[in-house]
């Protein structure tokens, strides 16, 4: 049952990647490749808010998220604004790739390549539930992920505005035409998406240690997730990431830590070629 | 019409139109510049045939490198230039996947591991050291990893393969620590010993030019490939699918073929980098070297050839000439793809074909100003084309609620035009869309002659002699108007790779079969002055009539036109209804989906008229004329009045 849970905490990870992801591609149809940059920067932020100036915990997250928003909107505007209305997706395939690597060499740069410990910010006393232990923070990272996906995912098909937010990755041209301004709609999907990163460090910080190569792991990890789930779809991609989670953490636990990479790799490579569309997606037939 | 007569001189055109059109009549304003009677002397200048190697500029310059050593450039150059190498490999590669296929494929570093390692197994634990036997083992290795981590990164293409791919960057060191005995693990394989070939040890300089000259061949192998139709075939990809597998290919199989060609090249190079450190490990190959060989590609300019050299050329000098650069490496990377991704996709390429077209006026994409001094006489259409007769079987098709097509029936004969009208939602697209297989219709089916279309894929039908133009035509950008025309004869293509590659004798002869069938289209068209012009500059008309060249150029047995004659007036109407009528009385099946009512009225055998996506009525130009259901529903109650110009 501790393999369970710690499956569940890793899965929780990788489905907070996932919903990122999606909260973008959902509204604006872009692919942020640089969001789990976006995480291991809020982890960056949380460490230097909490140890450096000694900030009260809300003062943590605020900055945290405050800080992380702004990257993510900088990204929007720099980054992807000013190819949206090329064709094709090649632009940001390029322009995301390269916030990414710049976000890590920025890391480096300013806080080394050493891992530093993020220290907690709650009481965590290992819990006993079902049998298995697991720590309070990533009980309640398992808890909270989720539930903010499914929010999301609430606000997107039962509300006029989410609903609203839902057109431009349908597309951007109708949505313009019926009166949505997609600019908005996409530099707030970036900026919604940056905010739960960068209040996310609190959490993970802990758990992952702020790492230079942390990004690299979850962004693949959240992709897994995304590619399982199927694309756009946020219940989806917290399923996948749990799944994931859950599938690595039993590799580790039977196998060992090297196959367990190779394990999950094989498994993705699996789900691309049985599923192309993951579990939860729907198959768009072409336009023409 | 003119059915069973022999398709002869298109004298018998019907038209006013067409016969306002007269050689020497409306078209003398065109003629600009006196051309050769028949003159395809100009007109083939971008789909010239590159010579099967490149130019004496080119033997010089490898020449030179090649002996630079023995001229005294010093080791750390000589060194220098052999990463130059290297990387321009692993970057050509990548070239292919992405600046030309489009598809972006981070694990060009975990290919050029793959090749190291081959190397450094055979070579250390295996003894090994034939040069040429060590690169043909690592082809094939990055060949049977290419295929695995393409296939199902390629079904859906764009981030999924870009993932997969990093995925497989990240693993190495997981996949050298799983095979300690085989690849040192994590701390590395030391003393990988000298090449050989044919049994001489490879040392210092000797290796050196060998690395050189291999290259240079992979160099003048990938300019093959690349300026070929299977580049065209690349650019169409990277632009359209939908209009990939209407000219027959697999888009699954093209994709795949194009990153397994980009895999090679980063397997030559990691043999080369095995031999020439003589020490590798999972160090060597990392996330960082991954996002430099996508910023020297995009730097170089993805889409071209020699733009992988500079690239790879200023990321080995520039942190060689600085010793702090390694520290901001990514941080100026990752900037750098966002500026060159916001700002310029040409990369340097791009930059020094601008200055090339200012220095050197004379060449680059300016229009040829050939006369059109086309005659009806000339219309170089295929004599005889087995048609075979369209059958639309009580066909539905819905989406969701929506019923577009309601138990359509009907049929389209060989040799004759067969146009279907309707007012616009009426399902005339979504029909040419089921017939054409990107909808699997609902209920019933579609048969071609005695074969049924419905249910496979839309290559194999187009395989099968369907071809189709575009409601919006689809031009793909950075291609001729030939170039685009000619791939329309892709169906008919027999000459493989092997022969592109290496310019064998059954490649130039397709190659000169496609170049006369084109220009003749062109010059029936009269858009040949267009043929070396960049196509996604021509105006919605030309465009059309460019397409309708493509769907032509292999002279299918069915010939679908989506809205052909929207946007095209005057004399180039006339050219296209009489390139029409021409297929037509050489066999083929021709069915026009078409607004433009006088015109159907005008040159289509049988009318089918839909409405709701449902049939309401067939028969000749005149029952249809005369229908009222028709009159009230489309054209409205004024005979003739009802020119629908609207779009779709």
């Amino acid at each position: 049952m501790t393999t369970v849970w710690s499956g569940l905490a890793l899965g929780s990870l990788y489905a907070l990647v996932a919903l990122g992801y999606n909260i973008v591609l959902i509204a604006s149809g872009v692919f942020n490749f640089a969001y789990a940059q976006l995480l291991m920067l809020g982890v960056y932020f949380t460490y230097t808010a909490e140890v450096v100036l000694k900030s009260p915990l809300v003062g943590v997250v605020v900055f945290s998220a405050a800080l992380v928003a702004v990257v993510a909107v900088l990204e929007e505007r720099l980054a992807i604004r000013p190819i949206a209305d090329r064709l094709g997706s090649h632009g940001t395939l390029i322009t995301t790739v390269g916030v990414a690597a710049l976000i890590n060499g920025v890391v480096v740069l300013g806080w080394g390549t050493q891992p530093l410990t993020v220290p907690l910010a709650i009481d965590n006393k290992p819990l006993t539930i079902f049998g298995g232990t697991v720590e309070a923070s990533d009980l309640l990272l398992i808890l909270l992920v989720p539930l903010a996906a499914i929010g999301i995912h609430f606000w997107n098909t039962r509300t006029l505005s989410g609903l609203a937010s839902l057109a431009p990755a349908e597309d951007r041209e109708a949505a313009m035409v019926c009166g949505i301004n997609v600019r908005r709609v996409a530099i707030i999907s970036f900026a919604i998406s940056g905010v739960i990163a960068g209040a996310a460090g609190l959490l993970i910080g802990p758990q992952t240690y702020a790492d230079p190569n942390l990004a690299q792991n979850l962004a693949l990890l959240g992709f897994v997730a995304v590619a399982i789930g199927g694309s756009g779809h946020q219940l989806g991609g917290v399923v996948g990431g749990f799944v994931t989670g859950l599938a690595y953490s039993f590799a580790a636990q039977y196998l060992n830590a090297t196959l367990a990479d190779i394990f999950v790799f094989l498994g993705f490579l699996l789900v691309l070629l049985t599923r192309p569309h993951g579990i939860l997606g729907r198959v768009a037939e072409r336009h023409v | 019409m003119s059915k069973g007569s022999l398709p002869g001189p298109a004298g018998d055109v019907r038209s006013g139109r067409a016969q306002a059109d007269a050689p020497g009549g409306r078209l003398a304003h065109r003629r600009w510049r006196a051309a050769p009677s028949g003159g395809t002397a100009r007109s083939g200048s971008a789909y010239r045939l590159p010579p099967a190697l490149p130019g004496l500029t080119w033997l010089v310059v490898v020449g030179a490198v090649v002996v630079a050593p023995w001229a005294g450039i010093g080791g750390y150059w000589t060194r220098q230039i052999v990463l130059i190498a290297i990387m321009s490999s692993v970057v050509s590669g990548l070239n292919i996947v992405f600046g030309y296929a489009g598809e972006l494929a981070v694990g060009q570093a975990a290919l050029y591991a793959v090749g190291a390692y081959v190397a450094g197994y055979m070579s250390v634990k295996l003894g090994v050291t034939d040069i040429f036997l060590c690169l043909a083992a690592a082809i094939a290795a990055v060949i049977v990893v290419g295929l695995i981590s393409g296939l199902p990164g390629l079904r859906l293409g764009g981030w999924a393969l870009a993932m997969v791919t990093f995925y497989l960057v990240l693993l190495i060191p997981d996949f050298v620590n799983l095979l300690p005995a085989q690849t040192g693990g994590a701390g590395g394989l030391a003393g990988i010993p000298n090449p050989t070939i044919f049994g001489a040890q490879l040392t210092g300089n000797g290796l050196y030019a060998v690395i050189i000259l291999v290259t240079a061949a992979w160099f003048i192998l990938f300019r093959n490939v690349v300026k070929s139709p299977y580049g065209d075939r690349f650019l169409v990809l990277r632009q359209s699918p939908v209009l990939m597998s209407t000219l027959g290919v697999s888009v699954f199989r093209i994709k795949l073929l194009a990153y397994v060609i980009g895999a090679i090249p980063a397997g030559i190079a990691g043999v080369f980098f095995a031999f020439y450190s003589t020490f590798i490990s999972p160090d060597s190959f990392t996330f960082t070297l991954a996002i430099t060989i996508f910023a020297a590609t995009v730097i170089g300019g993805s889409r071209s050839i020699y733009g992988a050299i500079l690239g790879a050329a200023l990321l080995i000098v520039i942190p060689g000439e600085f010793a702090s650069f390694n520290e901001y490496a990514t941080v100026i990377f990752g900037g750098f793809l966002v500026l060159a991704g916001v700002l310029f996709t040409g990369g340097l390429a791009d930059v020094a074909r601008l200055i090339g077209r200012r220095l050197l006026p004379g060449r680059g994409n300016r229009p040829e100003a050939v006369a059109a001094t086309m005659s009806d006489q000339a219309l170089a259409l295929p004599a005889e084309i087995p048609g075979r007769e369209l059958r639309v079987e009580s066909l539905s098709k819905s989406f969701g609620g929506l019923r577009a097509l309601r138990d359509v029936s009907l049929s389209a004969a060989p040799g004759s035009v067969t146009a279907i009208i309707g007012p616009n939602g009426s399902g005339k697209t979504t029909l040419l869309n089921v017939i054409c297989g990107y909808y699997a219709p609902t209920h019933g089916t579609v048969r071609l002659g005695d074969e049924v279309l419905s249910g496979r894929p839309p290559h194999s039908i187009a395989r099968a002699g369907v071809a189709r133009t575009f409601q919006t035509p689809i031009v793909p950008t950075g291609m001729s108007t030939q170039a685009l025309v000619a791939t329309g004869r892709t169906v008919l293509s027999r000459a493989g790779l092997t022969q592109t590659a290496l310019r064998l004798p059954r490649f130039r002869k397709a190659r000169s079969a496609d170049e006369s069938v084109v220009t003749g289209l062109l010059r029936a068209l009269g858009i040949d002055h267009l043929a070396a012009v960049d196509v996604a500059s021509l105006p919605l008309g030309t465009r059309r009539l460019t397409e309708t060249a493509r769907v032509l150029a292999a002279a299918p047995a069915l010939c679908l036109f989506d809205e052909v004659a929207s946007g095209v007036d005057g004399e180039d109407l006339a050219r296209l209804v009489r390139v029409i009528e021409g297929m037509t009385r050489a066999g083929a099946t021709v069915v026009l989906v078409e607004h433009n009512f006088p015109l159907v009225l005008e040159i289509a055998d049988t009318i089918h008229v839909l409405s709701n996506g449902e049939l309401v009525a067939t028969g000749t130009p005149s029952e249809i004329a005369a229908n009222p259901r028709v009159l009230q529903e489309y054209v409205g109650v004024a005979p003739g009045a009802g020119d629908d110009a609207q779009p779709e």
